[in-house]
C-alpha cells in the first residue's frame, strides 16, 4: 500500500515519518520543513509512507504546498494519515474536513499528545473518532507512544470507511449533492466543493447548473462561496472542538516569556547579530585555533610515517609522491576543518529546532521587505550557512514566484561550510587571535552584500508586486539531543564522505596535472606542468584582485566549481608540491607558492570564493528553482561578476588603506 | 514603494473597525474580510480567520510589523498590511 503522511506544516510531519520508518530525517521547528516528498518504508511491513510538504489547506499557496496537494488528490494514496497537532486542534481539523472529502481513507494521528497535560488540554479521541467517522490515534512522535500501535492499524487495515459525513448547512449539502450527480470518476464530493467555490483549478468543467446554484446561495448569504464555505467549515470545527476538546485556564507560557526578551523591540536585533556573531567566532575562532595546531602536527606525522613506510616497501618516487602530496595533502586539508564544521553544524540545527528561526523570519520581515524579499527568505540564508543546495531548495517554501527567484540567486551568497575551510585557512594564518572577528566580518560582509543586490535586483530585474507574509509562530521546543547529535552527525559524514570521494579524486587528477608536462613527462618543476599553463591563461582574472600573477591561485578558485573546499585542497597540494624542502603543510608559508598573499589580498582572494558562482551540486538546485539552464547558468554568471568586481574593490580599497601601494 | 496607512483609532468595546486598529489585550471578533487578492484573501481563511472568530493582538514584531495574533489557540504572524483587510468587532 501506498500511505501519504498529510499535515500543517510543523506538526510534527518529519518526526512521525523518522518514527514510522527508522529513517533520519531532517527535523526543524519553522514551517516547511519538508521539502520534498521524500518516501520510506513502514517498520516491519511493506507498505510505502511518503512525507509530503506541510499544507493548512488543499487549495495550496506555495509551490511547494502544490506538491502536496497533487499527491494527495491525484496520485490517489491507499490511506493518508493526517497528522494533527493536538495543540492546535481547531486550526489542524480544517484540513481533516478537506481530506474527508476525498475518496480515500483517513486515518488521524493526534500528534504532540505528551503535550496534553502540561497545557491543562482534555481530549476525547472517541468522540472525535465518531463524529468524524474515521480512525483516530494519538501518538506522541517525540516520545514514540502510539506509533506501534498506529503501525498495527495500517497493517491490519482497521481504518474506518470514509462515508463523507455532511459538515455544511442543509441548503449547501443539497447544492454539492445536485453538482456531484453530474460528475464522474473519482473525488466526487470533493470536486463538487471546489466547483462551487469557484475555484480556478476546476474552473474548466464548470457547468451551467453550478453558476446557478452558485448565484443562488450567494444571493441568500450576501457573501461569496468560498468565504461561505470556509465559514461553515470552521463552525463545524468550532462545534466540534468544543464537544471533544477542553482548556485548562491560560497560563504565561514560556514562550511568552522568552519571546519578551528574543522579540524585545530594542533587543531582538543586537541578540540576533550576537548569536550569528558568536556561532562564527566559536567555529572558526575558538574551536579553530584550538585544533589547527595539532592537526597540523598529526597530518606531519602521518605522511612522514606513511612515506617511510613506502618507501621501505619499496615503493617509486611518483607513488610516494602521489599519496603524500597529492591524496594526503588535498584530503587531509580538507578533513583538518572537520571540528569547526562540528561546531557550525551544530549551532544551525539548534537554531532550527529551536524555533528561534521562525523568530528571525518574523523581526526581519519588515526589514526584508524593504528589500523587496519575505522574512521567510531568512530561512534559506540560514539553511545555506550550513550548505547551499538544502538552501536553494528551502526557498521553495516562498509563495512569491519572484521572491523565490531571488532568494534561489542570493542564498548561495551565504558562506557554506565547505566555504569554512577557505575561510579558516585564510583567516587562521593572516589575522591570527582576530580570526573569529574576520570569519565573522565575511558573514556580514556576506549580508550587506545581499541587502544591496536584493535592493537593485528588486528596483531593475523583478519589479512585481510584493508577496504577503502569513506565517505560523511556533512555540520554542527544547532541541531534542538524540535529532541534534543524528543532524549533526550525519552532515559531518557527508563532509567527510565528499573528502573521501570527490575531493580525493580530484586531489588526483590536481596531482597528475602538476607532476606531468603536456609531453607527459614526469618530475617536472610544477611551473612547467600541464596545471602551471593552464593556470597561466586565466590568471589575468585573477590579478588585479591578489596584486600577483599567480596560475596557482587562478586554478586553485576555479576548482571552487566542483566544491568549495576543493580551492583549499588544491592550494595545499601545488604548495607542497613546490616547496623545494617538502616538509609541513603550512600553504600559506612564506617563500612557498603563496607566500605572496598578504592580508589583504587574503581577505580579497576569500571574498572572490564567498560570492563567485556555487559548485555543482547547488547549481543543480538553482536549475531545478530557477527553471532551467539558461537562467541558472545567468545567475552563476551574475555571481561570479559580483564576486570579481567586489574582490578586486576590497583589494584596492585595502591596499590604499594599509599604504600597500 | 511606501504604503500610506490610515490613521489608527483606539476602539472601544462594540465598536467595529479594521484588525489593525486592536490594541494589545483587546479582544475582537472577525466580521469579514475584503482582501484585493484573491490568493491571500483565501490564505487568510485557511488559517482560521472567519466569521465570528475571536482574535488577540499577541506579539509586535521589534520593528513594528509584522504582528503575531492569536487565534484558535495557535499564533499567527501577518502585516499589517493584510490586517488592515479584516473587519472586526471589539467583544472585550
Ligand atoms: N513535544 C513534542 N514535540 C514534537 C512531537 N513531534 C514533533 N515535535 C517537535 O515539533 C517540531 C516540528 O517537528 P517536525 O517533525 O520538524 O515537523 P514538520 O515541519 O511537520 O516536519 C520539532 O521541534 C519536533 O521536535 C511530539 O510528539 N511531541
Amino acid at each position: 500500500m501506498r500511505i501519504a503522511l498529510v499535515g500543517n506544516q510543523n506538526s510534527g510531519k518529519t518526526s512521525l515519518f523518522n518514527a514510522l520508518t527508522g529513517a533520519h530525517q531532517k527535523v526543524g521547528n519553522w514551517p516547511g520543513v519538508t521539502i520534498e516528498r521524500k518516501e520510506g518504508r513502514i517498520k516491519g511491513s511493506k507498505h510505502t509512507l511518503i512525507d509530503l510538504p506541510g499544507i493548512y489547506s488543499l487549495s495550496p499557496y506555495s509551490p511547494e504546498e502544490e506538491v502536496s496537494r497533487q499527491y494527495a488528490v491525484e496520485e490517489k494514496p491507499d490511506i493518508i494519515i493526517n497528522i494533527i497537532d493536538v495543540t492546535s486542534l481547531e486550526r489542524s481539523l480544517y484540513l481533516t474536513t478537506q481530506l474527508l472529502e476525498l475518496d480515500c481513507k483517513v486515518i488521524i494521528a493526534l500528534n504532540m499528545s505528551d503535550l496534553l497535560d502540561k497545557k491543562g488540554i482534555k481530549i476525547d479521541s472517541k468522540a472525535l473518532e465518531e463524529a468524524l467517522h474515521t480512525t483516530v490515534v494519538e501518538v506522541s512522535a517525540l516520545k514514540g507512544t502510539g506509533i506501534d500501535k498506529l503501525i498495527k492499524i495500517i497493517n491490519e487495515n482497521q481504518v474506518l470507511d470514509n462515508v463523507h459525513l455532511p459538515i455544511y448547512a442543509t441548503d449547501i449539502e443539497k447544492s454539492i449533492k445536485k453538482i456531484e450527480a453530474e460528475l464522474e470518476g473519482s473525488h466526487q464530493r470533493f470536486v463538487a466543493v471546489k466547483l462551487l467555490e469557484r475555484d480556478p483549478r476546476y474552473q474548466k468543467s464548470a457547468t451551467d447548473l453550478d453558476q446557478q446554484l452558485i448565484k443562488e446561495i450567494e444571493e441568500k448569504y450576501g457573501l461569496d462561496t468560498e468565504e461561505i464555505i470556509a465559514n461553515q467549515r470552521y463552525d463545524f470545527i468550532t462545534e466540534l472542538r468544543k464537544k471533544v476538546c477542553t482548556f485548562g485556564p491560560r497560563k504565561v507560557t514560556i514562550t511568552d516569556r522568552l519571546d519578551k526578551v528574543f522579540l524585545n523591540k530594542f533587543a531582538a536585533l543586537p541578540i540576533f547579530a550576537a548569536i550569528m556573531f558568536l556561532i562564527y567566532f566559536l567555529a572558526v575562532g575558538v574551536v579553530g585555533s584550538a585544533t589547527v595546531g595539532w592537526i597540523e602536527e598529526l597530518m606531519e606525522g602521518l605522511s612522514e610515517w606513511v612515506s617511510g613506510a613506502l618507501e621501505n616497501g619499496g615503493a617509486s618516487e611518483w607513488s610516494i609522491s602521489l599519496v603524500v602530496d597529492g591524496v594526503i595533502a588535498g584530503v587531509g586539508a580538507i578533513l583538518s576543518f572537520v571540528p569547526q564544521l562540528i561546531i557550525l553544524f551544530l549551532c544551525i540545527c539548534l537554531l532550527e529546532t529551536t524555533g528561534y528561526m521562525s523568530r528571525i523570519t518574523f523581526f526581519l520581515d519588515r526589514l526584508f521587505r524593504k528589500i523587496g524579499l519575505s522574512g521567510k527568505a531568512l530561512i534559506p540564508f540560514i539553511v545555506g550557512t550550513g550548505c547551499s543546495v538544502p538552501g536553494v531548495m528551502a526557498a521553495r517554501a516562498i509563495e512569491n514566484a519572484e521572491e523565490k527567484k531571488m532568494t534561489v540567486i542570493l542564498t548561495p551568497f551565504i558562506p557554506c561550510s565547505a566555504k569554512l575551510p577557505i575561510i579558516a585557512l585564510f583567516a587562521g594564518h593572516f589575522f591570527g587571535p582576530n580570526s573569529g572577528i574576520v570569519s565573522a566580518s565575511l558573514y556580514f560582509f556576506a549580508v550587506i552584500v545581499i541587502i544591496l543586490l536584493a535592493y537593485l535586483l528588486r528596483k531593475f530585474v523583478f519589479k512585481g508586486e510584493n508577496s504577503s507574509y502569513i506565517s505560523e509562530l511556533p512555540e520554542y521546543k527544547l532541541p531534542n539531543f538524540k535529532y541534534l547529535f543524528r543532524d549533526v552527525s550525519e552532515k559531518t559524514l557527508a563532509f567527510i564522505k565528499r573528502a573521501g570521494t570527490i575531493i580525493l579524486l580530484c586531489s588526483i587528477v590536481i596531482w597528475v596535472l602538476l607532476s606531468f608536462n603536456w609531453k607527459f613527462e614526469y618530475g617536472v618543476e610544477v611551473a612547467d606542468s600541464i596545471l602551471a599553463s593552464i593556470g597561466n591563461a586565466l590568471a589575468w582574472l585573477f590579478y588585479p584582485m591578489i596584486g600577483h600573477w599567480s596560475w596557482e591561485a587562478t586554478v586553485s578558485a576555479v576548482q571552487g566549481l566542483v566544491a568549495k573546499e576543493q580551492v583549499v585542497s588544491s592550494m595545499a597540494i601545488i604548495a607542497g608540491l613546490s616547496e623545494d624542502v617538502t616538509e609541513g603543510h603550512l600553504i600559506l608559508a612564506e617563500g612557498g607558492a603563496f607566500g605572496y598573499f598578504n592580508s589583504v589580498s587574503a581577505y580579497a582572494f576569500m571574498v572572490f570564493n564567498l560570492f563567485s558562482a556555487p559548485c555543482f551540486g547547488a547549481l543543480g538546485a538553482m536549475k531545478r528553482e530557477l527553471g532551467g539552464t539558461k537562467a541558472m547558468l545567468k545567475a552563476a554568471f551574475f555571481q561570479t561578476g559580483i564576486a570579481w568586481v567586489l574582490a578586486i574593490l576590497v583589494f584596492l580599497v585595502g591596499s590604499l588603506l594599509t599604504g600597500g601601494f | 514603494m511606501r504604503e500610506r496607512r490610515r490613521q489608527r483609532r483606539r476602539l472601544r468595546k462594540g465598536e467595529r473597525g479594521h484588525l489593525i486598529d486592536l490594541q494589545k489585550g483587546q479582544v475582537a471578533k472577525v466580521l469579514g474580510l475584503h482582501n484585493d487578492s484573491a490568493a491571500v484573501r483565501r490564505r487568510l481563511f485557511d488559517m482560521g480567520i472567519t466569521s465570528g472568530v475571536e482574535i488577540k493582538i499577541k506579539k509586535i514584531a521589534p520593528l513594528g510589523d509584522p504582528i503575531d495574533i492569536e487565534l484558535r489557540g495557535y499564533e499567527l504572524c501577518i502585516r499589517k498590511k493584510d490586517m488592515e483587510t479584516i473587519d472586526i468587532e471589539v467583544i472585550e
